[in-house]
């Protein structure tokens, strides 16, 4: 299968496993028990602003026609208003995607590398005091209930040492300040990253660490590992060129397959640190009852998982020349 | 196995001979045993979930020795706040004056309850599904493993907090059958393709010339062999049930009739004790922490045993 062929199946995949998920969405939100006009009008609306919201999602009309309405309002891009910020919910969720990119992003790079860099050494020096305590580091940290350990981290980092803040992603007094630059604005986004980046990254390098150490194990036993040796290759590039690609391919694959899974904790972390991002949004959203958020920040979530799939797949196919040429 | 084509034509008695090579690893119980008791991780892994069961035990005795132990009504009368550990409450009060141990071993109660019995919804479904799809192939396993992508995309935790939005506060049980419906797919794979390869054996072959039904060959030879793998999944699920039961508590959307550590971790945080009360904060975490830990510690042994591959002495030849 030729590359273009394979990202082709995939994104075919991935748009229908959104429709299906859009459509879910649909019939559950019309099984909710009472009103189903309660799901996307506020008790506190007038009756005009209640009328026209009837209209648009076409309430007063049959089923299937609700559902052609409902789709086409989703291409428009069009879901509601809030009814906690009394605002349209896209100009909501326009405003949390990036903060939930930037922090996602950055530790999601940060901890792959980190598994497969550490995976490959302990794999390579394995049965070392080094392979058996960071193996152990690697796993508790790995089970480490999220929560709790932002809530230590915070209580150690945050109030008893006071190097980081409690919460939040940037300090009004800097932010508001005309006379501060780019460079300390940026510096104190970083500043207040810091914790949350820990928490998710030590909750998450572990498990790829483990997985790239198993499956760098396996490829050392490989004829053609033996027979770089036998060329008389250095140990470096034996291991860094030869081996360390091939083993990095499942812990690409359990990448795309954890993504799920990360987001999760992603939420967990932002609602705790009172990062202003999609998770910590929706969480809320379901607090306060805010229907037609919860609903578009998770379809958002939806799709933000299922198009990083698709970037994990691109990755996979560049790593793996079988699916390149 | 001798002679599988000559046997089967005898009929019902033979039949036994074929399906007994798959449950050969309940007869050799002792032999993976004696496998298991080598990998110390393994052992106290099992260590630690045997503490969490008489935990768990233990957690009906507080409330009969005084009412003021009860883990959600109990409340020593001559305490309302928060304080240290005393002879009273060995691990101090919650916010309330309730006594933090006696919810802590409410707690294991609670994690294993719904550990144990969403993983055991979500590896029956994942079995079923995973045995169905592979042994029927063409359109029936196209059609489920599609699903089983789709389902292994959803992440997990939000799907449970869009539900309980739309129908309110989930109950324990609710969230069992939950987090079994959305826990499948990984098993399903997994015995998809142990059933794939099963289905080609001699043994099967037999039984399809000897007439045996569908259902028949599913239940006697195909099930017993992927049984142990299920059961591997199955320590795998209890860990994921129990963090997801956790998380879904500490943001507030447990079900509020009963205690569970993610509950005592939320009101810490939401009554803002965690600055202030590390006697209070320290035991959930470790507790969820620990219990993750014991069951991944227990499943990675367990793995070993059945992956003869994996064990330590062939992977580090």
């Amino acid at each position: 299968m030729n590359l273009r062929k394979f990202l082709l199946v995939r994104s075919w995949q991935i748009l229908l496993t959104f429709f299906i998920v859009l459509t879910l969405l649909f019939i559950l939100f019309r099984m909710a028990p009472g009103d189903p006009l309660s799901t996307i009008a506020d008790p506190l609306m007038t009756q005009e602003e209640v009328e026209i919201l009837k209209a648009q999602f076409g309430l007063d009309q049959p089923l299937h026609r609700q559902y052609v309405l409902y789709l086409w309002n989703f291409m428009k891009g069009e879901f509601g208003t809030s009814f906690h910020y009394r605002q349209p919910v896209v100009q909501i969720l326009a405003d949390r995607l990036p903060k939930t990119a930037l922090l996602f992003t950055t530790v999601t790079i940060l901890y792959a590398l980190a598994g497969i860099s550490l995976g490959k050494i302990l794999a390579w020096k394995r049965g070392s005091l080094l392979d058996t305590g960071m193996s152990f580091l690697g796993l508790l940290t790995h089970t480490f209930f999220l929560p709790w350990l932002a809530l230590l981290m915070i209580w150690i980092f945050g109030y008893h040492l006071g190097w980081f803040p409690l919460n939040g992603i940037v300090s009004p007094e800097i932010w508001l300040d005309p006379e501060s630059g780019l460079f300390l604005k940026v510096l104190d986004v970083l500043h207040h990253m810091a914790l949350p980046m820990a928490v998710l990254f030590l909750t998450h390098f572990g498990g790829y660490t483990l997985v790239m150490r198993s499956t760098m194990l396996e490829t050392l036993r490989e004829d053609y590992i033996l027979t770089a040796r036998a060329k008389g290759l250095p140990e470096r590039v034996i291991r860094n060129r030869h081996a360390a690609p091939n083993a990095s391919l499942p812990v690409v694959t359990s990448l795309g397959l954890s993504l799920a899974f990360s987001i999760n904790g992603g939420a967990l972390t932002e609602t705790i640190f009172s990062w202003p991002g999609l998770g910590r949004e929706l969480v809320s959203s379901v607090a306060h009852g805010d229907y037609p958020l919860a609903q578009a920040a998770f379809l958002l979530i939806a799709a933000f998982v299922l198009v990083s799939n698709l970037l994990v797949d691109i990755i996979y196919a560049y790593l793996d020349p079988r699916i390149r040429y | 196995m001798s002679g599988p084509a000559t046997d089967s034509s005898k009929g019902k008695d033979s039949h036994g001979e074929y399906h007994k090579p798959g449950i050969h690893w309940l007869r050799h119980l002792g032999e993976n045993w004696a496998i298991y008791r080598r990998n110390p991780m393994g052992m106290a892994g099992l260590g630690l979930l045997v503490m969490f069961a008489l935990m768990a035990l233990a957690s009906f005795i507080p409330p009969l020795v005084d009412p003021m132990y009860h883990p959600m009504s109990g409340v020593d009368p001559e305490i309302d706040r928060s304080l240290g550990p005393t002879a009273r409450h060995w691990l101090g009060t919650d916010f309330m004056g309730r006594d933090i141990l006696s919810q802590l071993l409410t707690g294991a109660r609670v994690a294993f309850l719904i550990g144990v019995s969403a993983a055991f919804m979500a590896v029956a479904i994942g079995t079923l599904v995973g045995m169905v799809a592979g042994y029927f192939g063409r359109a029936v396993d196209t059609l489920l493993m599609r699903l089983a992508d789709i389902v292994m995309v959803l992440p997990g935790l939000l799907v449970i907090l869009i539900l309980s939005s739309v129908f309110g506060q989930l109950s324990v049980w609710n969230l069992v059958i939950i987090v079994g419906l959305l826990k499948w797919a990984g098993v399903s794979r997994v015995i998809r393709s142990q059933t794939l390869s099963l289905k080609v054996r001699p043994y099967v072959e037999a039984a399809k010339v000897a007439g045996a039904s569908h259902s028949r060959i599913l239940l006697r030879h195909i099930l017993p062999n992927v049984l142990p793998l299920s059961f591997l999944y199955m320590t795998f699920g209890v860990t994921s049930a129990i963090l997801i039961e956790a998380a879904l508590s500490f943001l507030g959307f447990g079900d509020p009739s009963t205690v569970s550590w993610g509950m005592m971790l939320q009101w810490i945080w939401k009554t803002g004790h965690m600055f202030r009360a590390p006697y209070w904060l320290l035991p959930p975490g470790i507790c969820i922490s620990l219990i993750t830990l014991s069951f991944y510690l227990v499943g990675r042994a367990m793995d070993e045993v059945l992956n003869p591959r994996l064990r330590k002495e062939v992977l580090e030849q």
